[in-house]
């Protein structure tokens, strides 16, 4: 099936793409470095898109597929939630949604040491930082961050965890703040912790405000801002 | 000359498509793809780690498994688990996450004819909505050899009993 190649690479941007769809064709612009992100790949001349998602360009040479998954690649610098399955005698094995079950070393927390390794038993609801991710091996974690110190990392206790895909997450991450948050903000007082890879954990003083915070995020996936907010609004009314 | 199809088509006229992706709540991708009458039902699950003895570790396995809608799995299951396993094989991109495994399980629900590539093309939009790379996208149709001579696109049950080739 011959796909008719799109010379500009503009055509494309910001519009919905399947795979092997031919963003851009390197033999026609020659001399210029282009920084390939997550969904494309390069295959001799062309670059071609690898899952279906909406093609992104930031300038001067970023180009990147937006997809919103169940499953969870990893990346470094990213915070999710793990789930821990195992303890080895070096690491624990902890769940991300990946391919890969991830190792979270027993002296990455802050003040580590042989004499203080902290017990998770399996079932533990861990926030980490990934460290490395690299393709054929298990990604390494860590409940620190750059410089060593906690930063709110490390084993998350009472509250509500729910599972969501990773678009719906890098929206509520996204600055300005979301709007479902911002309107429960304003009248609930909750704690939330969200995780790259699709999981979300929510907490708070009364089940009620936890049941209804959780369902408004789960049901925020398809609605645009202003419906977010009116959503947001008849809830509160309910509850209040 | 035309030749009369029961259902009134032109001998390439296909059946009316449809396909809806992320209907099963448990499933990283699900797809159902609908030709007509004939309707089937593909779930992906994984990435997940590790793969089977036989397979290479150094790329990613992929696992048919091929539910007809009444009775047990047989032998024409396993016929058609291994044609899909092959062109999936060929759509993936295996390299990119070596050592794991991904399993795709069709359902048939409904089976009006044309059901292979009904199953194909439910297969690679299920993998679509899982977020698996892909090379490309699949697509398939089925044509068979009636017995006037003509070939005909996307048969029903009953012009695939009475046809010569398929």
């Amino acid at each position: 099936m011959e796909d008719k190649s799109s010379g500009s690479p503009s055509s494309l941007v910001d519009q919905p793409v399947v795979p092997g769809d031919v963003v851009l064709d390197l033999s026609t612009m020659p001399n210029q470095t282009i920084k390939l992100g997550g969904g494309l790949r390069q295959d001799a001349d062309v670059i071609t898109v690898m899952k279906a998602g909406r093609l992104r360009f930031l300038k001067p040479n970023k180009y990147w597929v937006e997809s919103s998954q169940k499953r969870y690649v990893p990346r470094v610098d990213d915070n999710v939630l793990g789930i821990v399955v195992d303890t080895k005698a070096d690491n624990f094995l902890v769940d991300i949604k990946g391919p890969a079950i991830a190792f979270l070393p027993v002296l990455a927390f802050e003040g580590g040491t042989r004499r203080n390794i902290p017990k998770f038993e399996a079932g533990t609801l861990v926030y980490v930082r990934v460290v490395k991710a690299n393709p054929g091996t298990n990604p390494e974690l860590s409940c620190t961050d750059a410089s060593g110190k906690a930063a709110e990392f490390g084993p998350l206790k009472d509250g509500f965890m729910f599972e969501c895909s990773t678009g719906l997450s890098r929206m509520m991450l996204s600055s300005p703040t979301c709007p479902v948050l911002e309107e429960f903000g304003k009248k609930l007082s909750f704690e939330v912790a969200v995780g790259l890879n699709g999981r979300v954990w929510v907490n708070a003083a009364s089940p009620a405000t936890v049941i209804v915070v959780s369902n408004a995020i789960m049901k925020s996936e398809s609605l645009s801002s202003t419906q977010q907010r009116i959503m947001a609004r008849k809830l509160l009314e309910k509850v209040q | 000359m035309e030749i009369d199809r029961i259902d009134g088509r032109s001998p390439n006229q296909l059946r009316p498509l449809a396909c809806s992706r992320g209907i099963l709540n448990r499933a990283h991708g699900s797809a159902s793809w609908s030709q007509g009458d004939t309707k089937v039902l593909a779930a992906v699950y994984g990435p997940k780690a590790g793969t089977k003895k036989n397979e290479n570790p150094e790329r990613a396995c992929i696992e048919v498994i091929w539910k007809p809608k009444t009775g047990q799995s047989g032998k024409q299951e396993k016929e058609y688990e291994m044609i899909l396993k092959r062109t999936l094989q060929s759509i993936c991109i295996l390299t990119i996450n070596p050592n794991t495994t991904t399993s795709i399980i069709i359902q048939v629900v409904q089976d009006d004819g044309s059901l292979l590539p009904c199953a194909i093309n439910a297969a690679c939009a299920a993998l679509v909505d899982a977020g698996i790379p892909l090379k490309h996208l699949a697509v398939s149709i089925c044509c068979c050899l009636a017995s006037s001579g003509y070939v005909i696109l996307d048969p029903t049950k009953q012009e695939e009993e009475v046809s010569v080739f398929l």
